[in-house]
């Protein structure tokens, strides 16, 4: 480029190439600028994933030479009623934890935006549970819940109800457990909406007001309809995360999932599998139904909050 | 130069091409591949060796520049990752109790120790032991470093004050078997409603089965889950919750921590090594416990070894390293170090084994533990043993909490064990 501007004698020459080879080439620096992001990505992301796909197609214990099974794999899956309970864990923890931590994170928000004092001490303090260890919180969350010692117990023992073995019971686990979810993503998607919030434009609330709206007129009809696109991000980001739970049941009841397998969860199966049980193909294949789970919610998620917005 | 964009993706999937490449021919090569001489790299996870004898073993050996690496997190995960590698692994590595069923098929990755002169230690290490790192067509991986032999660990406070007998002897006397031990609880429980003698249920089960000499695969790669053996277990262990002295509380947790010191998890039946775990629990009942055998006769929870890999530069040397840091006077100094059990006979017998224990009120544990760990059964342990375990475990958490009937869960069991090795090519 800056060949043709000093030597303007070559011009015709150069224009001659065709356009779309030669800006491709002349561009070279900007592709070497990015390329180690796509370097990076194609070591520990695309490759991985690759190999990941291929290995769901193949019988492999970690260390012996690989065999190529066909779809063997995805038949024992389908006969497989751990894998069905898995997932139907996987789905009812997802909504067991994401509808209540968005309502309490939109409320929250609201809440927050029309606060006047000490702002940022809330938004702080609602925040660091989403920075904290997940490990060190489940601990402490399996502490609350446990029977003989647990604070939640201890509350219902004072006020005269009767106790539950929340850690040995099936709901009791899922309840243990998505407890905690809330309590790490609220306080991260009222960030969020909050900053959504802010970004409506006043003039809509004082329309509102001259109209006659009340507080809930106004939020039904103003902020949420104002609040769509936020709304889908956090939809989008919670299934993504819902849907690979691990850590928190992992920590709380164990690598298989407590009573009636109740906390296991997709992501947990699959490690056990390849990580436990060295059969790293079938693992694969469990890995490729996650995915496709992620990708169908996603898709549902769009369709029902993203789609209307549009027409 | 120019980097054009057809040329990076042609040479980001050359890149790729040549990993995956590289990947399988070090799967078809990486075990002729020699280490430098002169150098053993050593692996092991914390706290697996112990320190006094680590620093000793390697002031001894100046001229083979031993490197010990303690390997943090998933140590099973990481030597098979770094197997597969095939670069910068380690001469002489760690193989976790728990991990060596799972690695003997993979015995073409490391030196089969009798080939170079191993036979004549063998003997000294116990024999059940030995014949957990010994494939079927006999060649020996690893020697070992610990064993777990169990013993029943209980108070004697709250057994006296419940009316059983509080003497490690006569305890010892009257619950032989585990009918006995269930019979105390009921009653040792008429007398204090809050104590169980049976921690939970399910780990009885475990502990059970590993006192048997026959597990969930046989020999000959058939299921044998829905035997005798194993409907044994599970009814004694379905018989602590009809009983009602299952204390439902899962070793390790908030509430057996707490129950241990406050008396209502009196019993524990575990490896030596849990009385670590017992002895962190408990501040107030210091001097309370005692140790008795394990009703029903002795098992064993963990030990771990440690092998030669095919691409050590030197397996004699490395075996040279090996038996002197694993010699009897060395195992009994890693006991005094950090509890690590010897699997040596001959090291029972030494000082650092024969002190009384002030935390078990002046016993000496060893008395228990020893004629324990030369008793233990011996059983075949498939590679997928632990897998086979799960659906049976599961099985009788469903009837602890309740859900489901001791019948029904089992033959729910055996399904889904069945279903399991059928993956695997279990008959």
């Amino acid at each position: 480029m800056t060949l043709t501007a000093t030597a303007p004698a070559k011009a015709p020459r150069r224009t001659t190439k065709p356009g779309r080879r030669r800006s491709v080439l002349s561009f070279w620096r900007f592709y070497l600028a990015l390329s180690p992001f796509y370097l990076i990505f194609l070591v520990f992301g695309l490759y991985p994933v690759a190999s990941t796909i291929l290995l769901a197609f193949q019988k492999w214990d970690g260390l012996g030479p690989r065999k190529m099974v066909g779809l063997q794999n995805f038949g024992f899956l389908i006969e497989d009623s751990t894998f069905w309970l898995s997932l139907w864990n996987t789905v009812i923890l997802f909504v067991m934890s994401t509808v209540p931590t968005l309502v309490i994170a939109m409320t929250l928000a609201v809440m927050l935006h029309s606060a006047v004092r000490f702002k940022g001490i809330y938004r702080i303090a609602y925040f660091i549970p989403n920075i904290t260890s997940l490990v060190a919180a489940a601990i402490f969350f399996a502490a609350v819940f446990s029977t003989n010692f647990g604070l939640i117990n201890a509350v219902l023992r004072s006020l005269g109800l009767p106790t539950e073995d929340w850690l040995r019971q099936p709901w009791g686990i899922k309840i243990a457990i998505s407890t905690m979810i809330v309590w790490q993503w609220a306080g991260y998607n009222t960030i969020i909406y909050l900053a959504g919030l802010q970004a409506i434009p006043t003039e809509q609330y004082e329309a509102a007001k001259v109209d006659g709206a009340g507080p809930f007129r106004t939020f039904f009809l103003i902020t949420l309809p104002q609040l769509r696109p936020v709304v889908l991000f956090t939809v989008i980001m919670s299934t993504i995360g819902g849907l690979q739970t691990f850590t928190e049941p992992q920590v709380m009841v164990g690598n298989n999932g407590g009573t009636g397998q109740s906390g296991m969860t997709v992501v947990m199966y699959f490690y056990n599998q390849a990580f436990f049980n060295n059969d790293y193909g079938y693992a694969g294949a469990i890995a490729l139904s996650i995915f496709m789970l992620v990708l169908l919610f996603t898709a549902i998620n769009w369709k029902l909050l993203g789609g209307r917005g549009r027409q | 130069m120019e980097l054009s964009r057809r040329t990076l993706i042609a040479g980001g999937f050359a890149a790729m091409l040549g990993t995956t490449v590289g990947c399988s021919s070090s799967m078809d090569t990486g075990s002729t591949k020699k280490n430098a001489g002169g150098n053993i790299a050593m692996w092991c996870w914390p706290g697996g060796l112990g320190k006094t004898v680590l620093d000793d073993t390697i002031a001894h050996f100046p001229d083979q520049h031993i490197k010990y690496s303690e390997v943090g997190g998933d140590f099973k995960q990481k030597l098979l990752t770094t197997l597969n590698g095939g670069t910068a692994i380690p001469d002489i590595t760690g193989i976790k109790g728990e991990d060596i069923a799972s690695m003997l098929p993979q015995a073409n990755r490391f030196v089969d120790l009798k080939s170079i002169g191993a036979d004549s230690i063998l003997g000294d290490y116990l024999e059940w032991k030995v014949k957990q790192a010994t494939t079927l067509d006999g060649k020996v991986l690893g020697i070992p470093i610990d064993i777990g032999p169990t013993a029943l660990f209980y108070r004697e406070d709250v057994f006296t004050a419940g009316g059983l007998p509080g003497d490690p002897a006569k305890v010892a006397g009257q619950l032989k078997t585990w009918d006995d031990f269930l019979a105390a609880g009921v009653e040792l429980k008429m007398s204090n409603p809050k104590a169980f003698i049976v921690a939970d249920a399910t780990d009885l089960y475990g502990t059970i089965v590993n006192q048997g000499t026959a597990r969930y695969i046989d020999k000959d790669n058939k299921f044998i889950g829905d035997q005798d053996h194993i409907r044994k277990a599970w009814d004694t262990a379905v018989k602590a919750v009809t009983l009602k002295v299952d204390g439902k509380t899962l070793g390790g947790s908030p509430d057996w921590n707490a129950g241990l010191d406050q008396g209502t998890v009196p019993t524990v039946t575990g490896a030596a090594w849990v009385a670590l775990d017992i002895k962190a629990a408990c501040k107030t009942s210091v001097g309370k416990w005692r140790v008795a055998p394990t009703p029903s006769g002795p098992a064993n929870f963990g030990g771990s070894f440690l092998a030669i890999t095919k691409n050590a530069a030197d397996p004699a040397a490395a075996l040279e390293v090996i038996k002197y840091m694993l010699s009897a006077d060395n195992e009994a100094k890693a006991f005094a170090d950090a509890q690590i059990f010897p699997a040596t006979p001959a090291a029972y017998d030494k000082p650092q084994l024969k002190a009384a224990d002030p935390f078990f009120g002046g016993q000496v544990p060893i008395e228990v533990f020893g004629p324990a760990a030369k008793s233990i059964p011996i059983a075949y342990e498939a590679p997928l043993d632990s897998a086979i375990a799960v659906p049976f475990t599961d099985g009788l958490k469903l009837v602890q909490a309740g859900k489901k009937s001791s019948d029904a869960a089992w033959s729910e069991a055996v399904a889904k064990a069945k279903q399991i090795g059928k993956r695997q090519g279990v008959q």
